[in-house]
């Protein structure tokens, strides 16, 4: 085979694999503006309504709003936690470092099926010790949820910090600045693009979270991801293409913004 | 860095380095990296390892029905799991499955993570990066509704079929299905894994085979393959790793009785609330998945040593 056919075959190859990825999202948008009121091939014609639909479904308006708070509060605990610990994985040397590190990032691979079974457990157990409710309550949610986040802000965080450079911030505390203002003044600035790309990050992590809300949704505090898989269950219309052609402008806009500040590609 | 070994570490005083660090003077004083990374580390101690080893413990509890769970010490849970037929079934289904659909990852990701590394130019591979990643990051449940409309009885590919005068297909509700599904969420992964890989791998290799009469496929195989091997076995034992735990796929494309483990898992601890039960299965899987996938890599390190030698 000549250099130019095992180009183009690799080509042909990379089309086909990159539509297949598409394909999903490119049919959910289109079947979301479908006029149809029983979701068939090919469409009569086309209108908004699904939309309005959507946003008039308690299930959706409710769960997107609950996904929009909790994956807020799970960004601020994220960065609390995160971005110190990174500091300290980059910046110190200390006795078990390395088996920090591991589990700070251990969230990201225990599957969320069993580490969300097992939060669900504890959850119940702690009602019954100390007789309040925390599964089900917004609480359990965000410690769930800042859980999943910690991990990609604690990666993109300690990348950031590596990269910076230290000799400024080495400059500033031989001048006399205090470490808090060090890190307020030099080293902050420094690692923005690292933090702003955490924060979108861990926001589009907690929003799209399955595997472990489901354990922890209570009655009448149900995620937008959770709301979803209840409805696809029973039902199969624009309604939900309508939600899906929503939540992938969202997050996909929130992707680009984020793919300026830190190559998402590096996030894996 | 050969500064760093000339300037003294940041915590100390650098200007009158004949005096003693005030912190030398102070003793040993606790170093900060215990304030900065002890909340991070105490959030994951409770919220993970915690709720881990106690859904360890209740593993090794009974259920009695009606009493719920029986303070206990045995291994019976894990021995159900092994006698009876059916959650041997589930657990093998979700091996084929996941070691189907990593090898199709493996399949159709190599070819697009090499165009991206050797025939992408610099302003079209971040966007071509960004375009695969996308999609991983929309959500499970977005992602398996599309296949649902796609792959229903009266979906896209039926009705496309129909136009092309072919009679319809029955996929909503086979491992077929269930198969695609997972490799349409894991294929991003697999692709931006192996092309960081590919990317550390010397051109001058593969032009050197080449000119010394190697065709494509000789190159590939004997030089890109083994330099790129961990990148392929990461890619590959992530993949894998995926669909073993893989959610929202097998319940909603799958069907119901369609069993895979996670969701089997999920069935058992919030619905049945057998939780000894449901604790031992999710043991299981992780201790089924962790073996696999070490053993892969053994196999796999022992035969590229063969190799390289």
């Amino acid at each position: 085979m000549g250099h130019l056919a095992i180009r183009r075959l690799y080509a042909g190859i990379s089309v086909l694999v990159l539509g297949f990825v598409l394909l999903p999202l490119v049919v959910i948008v289109w079947v979301s503006f479908f006029e149809n009121r029983i979701l068939s091939f090919p469409p009569t014609g086309y209108s908004l309504s699904w939309y309005v639909r959507a946003w008039e479904q308690e299930a959706f308006r409710n769960g997107f709003l609950t996904s929009v708070e909790t994956a807020l509060c799970a960004v601020a605990i994220s960065l609390a936690l995160g971005v110190p610990a990174s500091l300290a994985l980059v910046r110190y040397r200390f006795p078990g470092r390395d088996a920090i590190q591991t589990l700070l990032l251990a969230p990201m691979i225990v599957p969320g099926i069993v580490g969300g079974a097992a939060l669900f457990i504890a959850f119940i157990e702690l009602e019954v010790l100390l007789d309040m409710d925390v599964s089900g309550t917004l609480g359990g949610l965000l410690i769930a949820h800042g859980l999943i986040a910690l991990p990609w802000t604690v990666r993109l965080v300690t990348a950031g910090l590596a990269g910076a450079n230290r000799s400024c911030e080495e400059a500033a505390a031989s001048l006399g600045a205090a470490p808090l203002l060090v890190f307020w003044r030099v080293t902050l600035p420094m690692i923005r693009p690292a933090i702003v790309a955490a924060a979108l990050f861990s926001f589009v992590i907690s929003f799209i979270d399955l595997e472990k809300s489901i354990f922890l949704v209570g009655p009448g505090r149900t995620t937008l991801q959770i709301a979803l898989v209840s409805y696809l269950e029973w039902n199969l219309d624009s309604t939900v293409a309508a939600v899906a052609a929503v939540q992938i402008l969202i997050i996909g806009t929130l992707l680009i913004v984020s793919d300026r500040y830190a190559k998402l590609a590096r996030a894996f | 860095m050969s500064a760093s070994t000339v300037k003294a570490p940041s915590d100390k005083v650098p200007l009158d380095l004949e005096l003693p660090a005030p912190r030398a003077r102070a003793g040993r004083r606790v170093s900060p990296a215990v304030g900065l990374a002890g909340p991070a580390t105490l959030f994951v101690l409770l919220a993970l390892v915690a709720p881990l080893a106690l859904m360890f413990r209740y593993s090794l509890n009974r259920f009695v029905p009606g009493q719920l769970m029986v303070e206990a010490l045995t291994l019976a849970n894990y021995q159900k799991f092994f006698t009876d037929s059916f959650y041997q079934e589930v657990l093998g289904t979700t091996v084929w499955v996941s070691a189907l659909s990593t090898a199709l990852c493996l399949l159709a990701g190599f070819p697009v993570a090499y165009l991206l590394v050797r025939h992408t130019g610099p302003k079209w591979k971040p966007r071509l990066l960004i375009l695969i990643i996308l999609p991983l990051l929309m959500g499970n449940a977005v992602r398996t509704a599309a296949w649902m409309v796609i792959l229903g009885d009266k979906g896209l590919f039926n009705a496309s079929l129909q136009v092309l005068g072919l009679s319809p297909l029955k996929l909503m509700y086979t491992p077929t299905a269930v198969v695609i599904g997972l490799v349409s969420v894991m294929l991003p992964f697999m692709i931006v894994t192996l092309q960081s890989v590919i990317e550390g791998i010397d051109e001058n290799l593969e032009s050197a085979a080449a000119s010394l009469g190697a065709s494509h496929g000789v190159v590939l195989r004997r030089v890109v393959l083994p330099l790129a091997l961990p990148g392929i076995l990461a890619g590959t034992m992530l993949c894998f790793i995926l669909s073993m735990n893989a959610y929202a796929t097998p319940v909603l494309i799958g069907g119901p009785s369609f069993h895979m483990m996670a969701p089997t898992v999920y069935q058992q601890v919030a619905k049945a609330m057998n939780w000894p039960f449901g604790a031992a299965l999710a043991f299981v899987l992780m201790a089924v998945t962790l073996v696999l996938t070490t053993t892969a890599n053994v196999l796999v390190q022992r035969r590229y040593r063969r190799w390289s030698e």
